[in-house]
């Protein structure tokens, strides 16, 4: 099978599981009951009667009375023209999409934190393990990554709050900020921050915005801010990365080449991390972002514990406040994380290893 | 060596038990796990035999409610308002243990019979089986099981189906995966040949062989269903009991997650133990049954058996 063909058969492949994703979402939103549906619409202020009246133009204007399947055409048609709703939570109000734009980038910093720090371990621990096979970095990375899977992830992130961020516990080493992706007091009078919406320009990720400005306090500010959430988030995936690279570094060292530079009397150290590494590290570049994707949904624990205004802190008001705009958003935008992931991994995985498109 | 009669079932049976009895980790994480069942069979049958009364109830006590810490009288101390946690912990054990084995059990069996079918039959029921599993996959689990209970509600009975509804497709691939492989060997064939049916191949001959890697799945999915769950209690799906007990319990139900939860208020101003506790009991219990379903994986493996 040719590259392009396999690519065109995987999108193929997508249409059912995108549109699976949404039937999901559809349902569960029509099995929350009515009420569920228009409750954000409704005007608090209006009287019994005067909510009765809006009530029934609300249910003509979303078609509930309609068959199911016609709904979910009606449904499918808003969420394509980007009219996703209303989310009324504590920590914000209006429109589900402007919901989505001002949380989502601060996700997506913490995200690309958190998978920096897990590659920067699991990666050299795991190499090590598979080259010193059961010895004791072997057996300890392995205790690890036990540890890893078995944190419950909202433990983990209390302890180093309490740790690291509670004055009351640790004074000494109280040296995180909790709440927040910034000292806001720094960006004051700042022409590239909205004081207003807490969003920071052109690319609305603070670290980013920072650096482009040149704004070093700022930045250092927004590092503090994020380290904590994002090696919580971290600490979920290292297991997983770390025992792929260990499997796969120990399978290219068992690579015919590796036995060849070893026996032209390349230096250990070289054939470790030039021949062996740097194949390992293929397959586990590509996965390591499913793997990341997939623990993503994480951070509506973590983000709560550190009042870290993302996706996460959204969807945990969202559920506190009954809020099924929000809910519905959120569901959709994990989804669609995870479906392009797979998407972009399978794909990869294609061009580095023609042996995939041939099977089948 | 004497020649006796060969049982190769138990002979095999033995081998794995050597295997699995010479990893100290799986030792260990068999020992804590049985230890936890024992608790939560305790809990159920005769709670006062560890000195509980009411094992519904997280049993408050108004009078004192700000948590104490660790004592002679309270071991691991108390919680807002007023919960010994020693207490509390056993008796949630009941709880997170009885719902992660019944949503691990029915998702499992479910799971199987699909991938049975999907495997066995090919073409269009493997085809819609298959797609249906990469829809579930499609969203983080955590993000579904707070979608579904969210929409759904929030008794226990609701939040199960929503962890059972995320764990099915996980077996169906697995067990697939193995027919797949398993149904075109020599002896399906011919089993085939002689007009066996289908029910008989699949029960009879197929499945048992697909059991190895099931029982290593089975075990690292009791740890991760039981972080999900406390986590969505953790989160606010703090499941009600049904009937009186849950009104006699003033709405303190005993969940690991949810003792989390109230502890973290009073664990930011310096009570620690509010929260170290109850996670501790699930982390070890999550991480016996990673080492147990490790070590299995290794006893089952066959290239392990020498």
């Amino acid at each position: 099978m040719k590259l392009s063909t396999y690519v065109i058969r995987r999108i193929l492949i997508l249409i059912p599981t995108l549109i699976g994703l949404t039937i999901i979402v559809f349902l569960l939103t029509r099995a929350g009951g009515t009420n569920m549906i228009i409750g954000p619409y409704l005007n608090p202020r209006l009287s019994a009667q005067q909510q009765l009246i809006e009530k029934q133009q609300l249910i003509k204007q979303f078609h509930l009375n309609d068959p199911v399947w016609v709904q979910y055409f009606y449904y499918m048609w808003a969420l394509v023209q980007g009219n996703w709703g209303l989310t009324k939570t504590a920590i914000y109000t209006g429109p589900v999409t402007t919901a989505i734009a001002l949380f989502m980038p601060n996700t997506i910093q913490l995200a690309i934190v958190a998978y920096v720090i897990a590659m920067f371990i699991a990666i050299p621990s795991g190499t090590a393990s598979a080259v010193r096979k059961n010895s004791f970095v072997d057996q300890f990375t392995r205790f690890i990554a036990f540890v890893g899977i078995s944190l419950p992830v909202f433990w983990l992130a209390q302890i180093l709050a309490e740790a690291f961020a509670t004055p009351t516990i640790s004074p000494s080493l109280n040296i995180f900020p909790l709440g927040g992706t910034v000292d806001a007091n720094l960006l004051v009078g700042q022409s590239w921050y909205n004081q207003y919406l807490g969003i920071s320009y052109p690319t609305h990720i603070m670290m980013i915005d920072a650096l482009i400005h040149g704004d070093i306090p700022v930045f250092i500010s927004a590092v503090r801010h994020v380290i904590l959430p994002a090696a919580t988030l971290a600490f979920t995936s290292i297991a997983g990365i770390m025992r792929y690279m260990r499997s796969s570094m120990m399978e290219t060292l068992n690579q015919d080449y590796v036995r060849t530079a070893r026996a032209k009397g390349v230096p250990e150290k070289i054939v470790i991390k030039k021949h062996a590494r740097k194949n390992a590290l293929i397959p586990v570049v590509t996965v390591s972002g499913l793997l990341f994707a997939g623990l993503l949904g994480g951070v509506v624990v973590i983000e709560e514990i550190f009042n870290y205004p993302g996706m996460g802190y959204w969807t945990y008001w969202a559920m506190m406040g009954l809020d099924s705009g929000g809910i519905m958003g959120s569901t959709i935008v994990f989804g669609l994380i995870l479906v392009s992931a797979n998407f972009v991994v399978d794909i990869l995985y294609a061009v580095i290893d023609p042996r995939i498109r041939l099977g089948e | 060596m004497v020649e006796k009669k060969r049982n190769p079932k138990l002979e095999s049976f033995i081998i794995t038990m050597k295997i699995f009895l010479r990893d100290p980790g799986a030792v260990f994480g068999l020992v804590v796990v049985m230890i936890y069942i024992l608790i939560a069979l305790i809990d159920e049958f005769d709670p006062g035999l560890i000195g509980l009364t009411d094992v519904n109830s997280l049993m408050p006590n108004y009078y004192n409610p700000s948590p104490l810490p660790p004592s002679s009288q309270h071991i691991f101390g108390t919680t807002f308002p007023g919960i010994d946690l020693f207490q509390g912990i056993l008796k949630a054990i009941r709880l997170d243990i009885g719902i992660t084995f019944f949503v691990v059990g029915i998702g499992a069996i479910s799971g199987i019979l699909l991938g049975l079918v999907s495997g066995y039959f090919g073409k269009w029921i493997d085809e819609i089986i298959m797609r249906t599993t990469d829809i579930f996959f499609s969203i983080p689990f955590l993000v579904l099981a707070i979608a579904i209970a969210f929409f759904m509600g929030r008794t226990i009975l609701i939040i199960s189906f929503a962890l059972i509804i995320i764990w099915w497709p996980t077996y169906a691939r697995v067990v697939r995966g193995q027919v797949l492989y398993i149904k075109e060997l020599a002896y399906i064939e011919a089993a085939r040949a002689s007009a066996t049916k289908n029910h008989k191949i699949i029960f009879k001959h197929i499945l048992p062989n697909t059991l190895a890697p099931i029982f290593v799945q089975f075990s690292m999915d009791l740890a991760s269903v039981a972080l999900i769950f406390a986590t969505l209690s953790f989160l606010g799906f703090v499941p009600t009991l049904g009937g009186s007990s849950s009104a006699s319990s003033g709405g303190y139900i005993p969940e690991l997650g949810y003792l989390s939860s109230i502890g973290y208020s009073y664990a930011v101003v310096g009570d620690w133990w509010t929260i170290v506790f109850p996670g501790f009991a699930l982390l070890l219990f999550a991480l016996s049954m990673n080492l147990v379903g490790d070590g299995l994986r290794d006893a089952l493996d066959p290239r392990f058996r020498r």
